[in-house]
């Protein structure tokens, strides 16, 4: 069987629907960008996030009404796996001043609920901790024991035998557990994952992940400008730009609509982005392997023939690699599960639109420049 | 056939090699497996004997049936060591990048630090997180702008500036060694299995611990002041009567029917049992058999080889043997194995008071540096008023005795006590090089200032978690294979077969390649070696289209194989050249599962380069030559 046998189009003159069809998809994606922005993961934003199995189905609604009302703002709860897993998103790194108190009520309530008699006090608290002193060594450890039998996070400051004081964790994902504890006692839960992200390291991450993409852009013109002629090095670089920014304006304009998705910008899809670049750049790279052949071979040939040949030539190539790609980017999309689902769908939709700028934008950008300046083009 | 024996060696030697590297990862699955099955039935049979067990006594027992197990069998630790790893995304596990609080720290080392001071400080941290100057730097720039001398607060009123923000940010890189050393010396202890910490940068540390899933366990480990102790060891005449009962004792918890044993090793306190076999005596004394004295030696240290660390501490925390010891003392191993002998590292077992004479808050300062006389390494070590006083007496009274310095419950020395020290200036001797020193150094301090570190960024994966992933990937991938097969025979008939095959060549290079590099397995990781089915396929694509059109200008088969190859290696060069540098990219700039993700891509550019360009090519020669038709669909 064959596809595309002795298939001969003229896609430079289908140029002006590319142009319409390019520049639509760019406006949109700019639009977008601009109206809805990207939602960036806590990966680049910092902040907490905490998925949770219960052993009961459970109402997302009740979760994040408990949660807002307890003073945790700007959260998103979803599903997580199946109806009974909950995933709980805040951008808070650490639990607000205003709060802080009263998060710790819980913990001096049960203290006095199991040592009634004991007089303890607060010594030290930072925005991630408290620490309690008693008066009597043996008391300290009793308490720590006992409290962490309950759930909580606490430890003795020091392992010194004389040691008075006790350190109780009051994390985000400490005070979130404690809520929902508190208001699902009979559903009890254990945890599946636990991200934590200080807005230092999202700055960090953010930065690394905009060289890394700079950077795969730079050497791609470096080498394919050495390999071929610049020109068709800008061409396949601008083509990958195109890929890039209009993947990205799709996650804008999608986020919003299609939950279900998950398309929220992690390092995970950053990690897509730069494998959709090189995808891409496969794709191009192979059509204009066979535009140089054709120059070189044809060379009174016009140069938009040798283009179109070269492109029809690799058509079927292009388009049984893309559909495999494609085949095995939608089983990932479909069964790999939550964790991978926007990884998945940067590669489906971008190995999409990489297909159609290796045909229809790459090439035509070379011969746009090569009609345009009256150039020339021999290898 | 003869012209192509060189070449079908080549890919069935590499095709073999991939199956071998692979192999102790199949086998470490089914160890695995018959491990938790006879540890099942183990369980099992023991409740059955006694029903009023405990389930922490049982526990403890079980532990040790797998200590055993696994011993029994050497080519398990073999096959584990070499399988390929997961990552902490899919066997479960804590990520921790942790950050000296270098603000915390200054504002420790400064002396009486005013109202002004602490506000400058707030102000130079929060500035610090958004400029590339660190705190230290920024502070001193402030205190300058508004005319006061670093040396207010810190130093001598002689240092210049510069000399000061020299030490303190020679402290800040202190704190960090304290940290890396108190965590890594707590892990060990911990037994987590296979542990990363590493140093990131100047005032980072990188933590992984894999199957770690219960957070409050691992946030203990981090947390809290490390606690160090000044403790006496205790006398050879003392530690053999406690070592032989201990042995009695635990001959007859592990051997419950064979009475006979015990009666031996209590009739006669010989420990070089010559006329034993090996296997006998590590029957009969099991204690001596983990833990062997030397002989001429004075002392009753007894030498504990690197792998039976964990055996002999599971032993010792049995009930009965605790029983076996008296109360005021314990055994406690070294901290850092040393190589002794035959290349073997060994661990040195203590027997020391259990109370401490004294522990680290006292210490305020502590050196390493070369002794200006002999050249030996030494460290020097400053304790306050009330520690010098104690260390007087403590010295005074124990000329001769050796004591040991213990950090976190492991021994770092134990130094002979020459003389009464009075003036609470210690000099600790019998490094074996500065590199030594240095350490004791960090451990001495580490008791005294505790290193004030911040989690940064946090990631924890819970084991059903991992499991899932799992179970996505690899039904993903099984589908995606599957996909992938059927259409290229579909389309490419017998030709289609041979791709299908080097397609399944290149899975098993990469996850040869993987094991073999001792390389980690993430989920991204699997993500990129499904996408690498969906791509690795394109070589060979490339080439059949080529050849297609070859055979259709009326080539022969031979020659239109011939060109078809030939033309198509820019193509493919190039193309794949380009993608394996965005692979690079992504490695550099990458963190963890990234990294794996891109691993995997590179290797899999590889493997798929091979296979099409070597197998394929090999298998189209041979059937060209027997003239066998070319079918490429």
């Amino acid at each position: 069987m064959r596809i595309f046998e002795n298939l001969n189009v003229d896609f430079i003159a289908k140029k002006k629907t590319a142009y319409i069809i390019s520049t639509t998809l760019f406006i949109i994606g700019l639009v977008s960008l601009f109206v809805n922005g990207l939602q960036l993961g806590i990966d680049f934003k910092g902040g907490t996030e905490v998925a949770l199995q219960f052993e009961k189905p459970i109402n997302i609604g009740d979760v994040r009404d408990y949660l807002i009302k307890a003073g945790i703002g700007n959260t998103e709860v979803k599903t997580f796996g199946g109806e009974t897993g909950v995933l709980v998103r805040t951008d808070m790194q650490e639990i607000p001043a205003v709060v802080f108190s009263r998060v710790l009520i819980p913990i001096e309530d049960e203290i006095r609920k199991g040592f009634p008699e004991v007089t303890f006090r607060r010594v030290d608290s930072t925005s991630a901790s408290v620490t309690y002193e008693f008066p009597m060594p043996e008391v300290t450890n009793e308490v720590t024991t006992y409290l962490e039998s309950k759930g909580f996070q606490s430890g003795r400051v020091s392992q010194e035998a004389e040691n008075l004081q006790m350190i109780v964790r009051v994390g985000i994902t400490d005070w979130i557990e404690e809520i929902i504890r508190e208001k699902l006692p009979d559903n009890s839960f254990s945890f599946l994952k636990e991200d934590n992200v200080g807005p230092k390291i999202g700055q960090e991450l953010k930065r690394d992940a905009i060289i890394a993409v700079l950077l795969a852009l730079l050497v791609i013109l470096i080498y394919l400008g050495f390999r071929f002629k610049f020109i068709f090095a800008l061409g396949a670089v601008l083509a990958l730009f195109h890929d890039v920014f209009i993947t990205l304006g799709m996650f804008a304009l999608l986020h919003k609509f299609i939950p279900w998705l998950n398309l929220e910008i992690s390092v995970n899809v950053v990690a897509a982005f730069l494998t959709l670049v090189g995808y891409s750049i496969n794709d191009t790279v192979i059509v204009f392997d066979r535009i140089r052949e054709y120059l070189k071979i044809h060379k009174t040939a016009e140069l938009k023939d040798n283009i179109n040949r070269g492109i029809n030539r690799t058509m079927s190539r292009t388009i049984i690699t893309s559909g495999t790609t494609m085949l095995v980017v939608a089983v990932l999309l479909i069964f790999g599960g939550d964790v991978l689902r926007s990884f998945a769908f940067a590669l489906t939709f971008g190995i999409l639109i990489g297909t159609y700028s290796s045909i229809f934008v790459a090439s035509t950008f070379v011969y746009e420049y090569a009609t345009k300046y009256k150039k020339k083009i021999q290898f | 056939m003869k012209e192509f024996r060189f070449r079908i060696i080549i890919v069935a030697l590499s095709v073999l090699f991939g199956l071998y590297l692979l192999y102790p990862t199949f086998a470490d699955y089914n160890n695995n497996r018959n491990i938790a099955d006879q540890l099942a039935a183990y369980k099992d049979s023991v409740k059955q004997a006694s029903p009023a067990i405990s389930d922490d006594e049982l526990g403890k027992l079980v532990i040790i049936k797998e200590e055993l197990i696994k011993e029994a069998d050497p080519s398990i630790a073999k096959d584990r060591e070499k399988r390929v790893k997961l990552g902490l995304d899919l066997q479960g596990g804590m990520y921790l990048v942790m950050e000296v609080n270098t603000a915390k720290l200054i504002e420790r080392v400064a002396k009486d630090p005013d109202k002004a001071f602490k506000d400058y400080l707030a102000q130079a941290e929060q500035e610090s997180k958004r400029s590339e100057l660190n705190v230290v730097n920024i502070l001193a720039e402030k205190l300058k702008q508004n005319g006061i001398r670093l040396n207010r607060y810190f130093g001598t009123i002689r240092q210049e500036e510069a000399e000061i923000i020299a030490e303190l940010e020679e402290q800040e890189k202190d704190a960090v060694s304290r940290a890396i050393e108190i965590i890594r010396n707590r892990v060990d202890q911990y037994g987590v299995s296979e542990p990363t910490i590493q140093k990131q940068g100047s005032r980072r540390i990188i933590v992984e611990l894999p199957g770690i899933a219960r957070e409050e366990e691992a946030k203990q480990l981090l947390q809290g002041r490390a606690l160090l102790e000044f403790k006496l060891v205790k006398e050879t005449e003392f530690t053999y009567p406690v070592m032989y009962r201990v042995d009695e004792v635990l001959a007859r918890v592990l051997n419950p029917s064979d009475t006979v044993a015990v009666k031996d090793s209590t009739s006669e306190a010989d420990t070089s049992a010559a006329n034993l076999t090996d296997e006998e005596f590590a029957k009969k004394h099991p204690f001596f058999y983990l833990a062997r004295p030397i002989e001429q030696s004075q002392y009753a240290d007894a030498y504990v080889k690197e792998s039976d660390k964990n055996k002999l501490m599971n032993y010792l925390n049995l009930p009965q043997v605790k029983d076996a010891i008296p109360d005021n003392v314990e055994f406690v191993l070294t901290a850092k194995a040393e190589i002794m002998g035959e290349g073997q590292k060994y661990h040195i077992l203590y027997m020391v008071n259990k109370k401490p004479e004294l522990t680290g808050g006292v210490i305020v300062d502590a050196l390493a540096n070369l002794d200006p006389s002999t050249g030996a390494p030494i460290v020097t070590m400053q304790m306050d008023t009330e520690g010098s006083r104690d260390w007087a007496r403590i010295t005074g009274a124990n000329v001769g005795k050796r004591c040991a310095i213990v950090l976190d419950g492991l021994l770092y020395t134990a130094p002979v006590i020459r003389g009464k020290i009075p003036t609470g200036n210690s000099q600790i001797e019998g490094m074996a090089d500065l590199n030594e020193a240095k350490l004791l150094e960090i451990v001495l301090k580490a008791g005294a200032l505790p290193a004030p570190i911040d989690i940064i960024e946090e990631r924890t994966v819970g084991p059903s978690l991992g499991q899932d992933s799992i179970n996505a990937g690899v039904s993903s991938t099984l589908l995606a294979l599957l996909l992938v097969t059927i259409f290229m025979i579909f389309y490419y008939k017998k030709a289609g077969t041979v791709a299908d095959f080097a397609l399944l060549f290149t899975i098993i290079f990469i996850m040869g390649i993987l094991a073999g590099f001792q390389a980690t397995l993430t989920l991204p990781g699997i993500a990129g070696m499904i996408l690498t089915i969906g791509m690795a396929v394109d070589a060979n694509v490339i080439i059949y289209e080529r050849i297609r059109e070859e055979l259709s200008t009326g080539k022969t088969v031979k020659a239109a194989i011939e060109s078809g190859f030939l033309n198509s290696y820019s193509a493919i060069f190039d193309s794949n050249i380009t993608t394996f540098f965005t692979g690079i990219i992504l490695y550099q700039f990458g963190s963890g599962p990234v990294q794996g993700f891109a691993l995997t891509l590179m290797i899999g550019i590889l493997a798929s380069l091979f296979s099409a360009l070597f197998i394929t090519r090999l298998i189209f020669d041979m059937m060209a030559s027997k003239g066998a038709k070319l079918n490429i669909g």
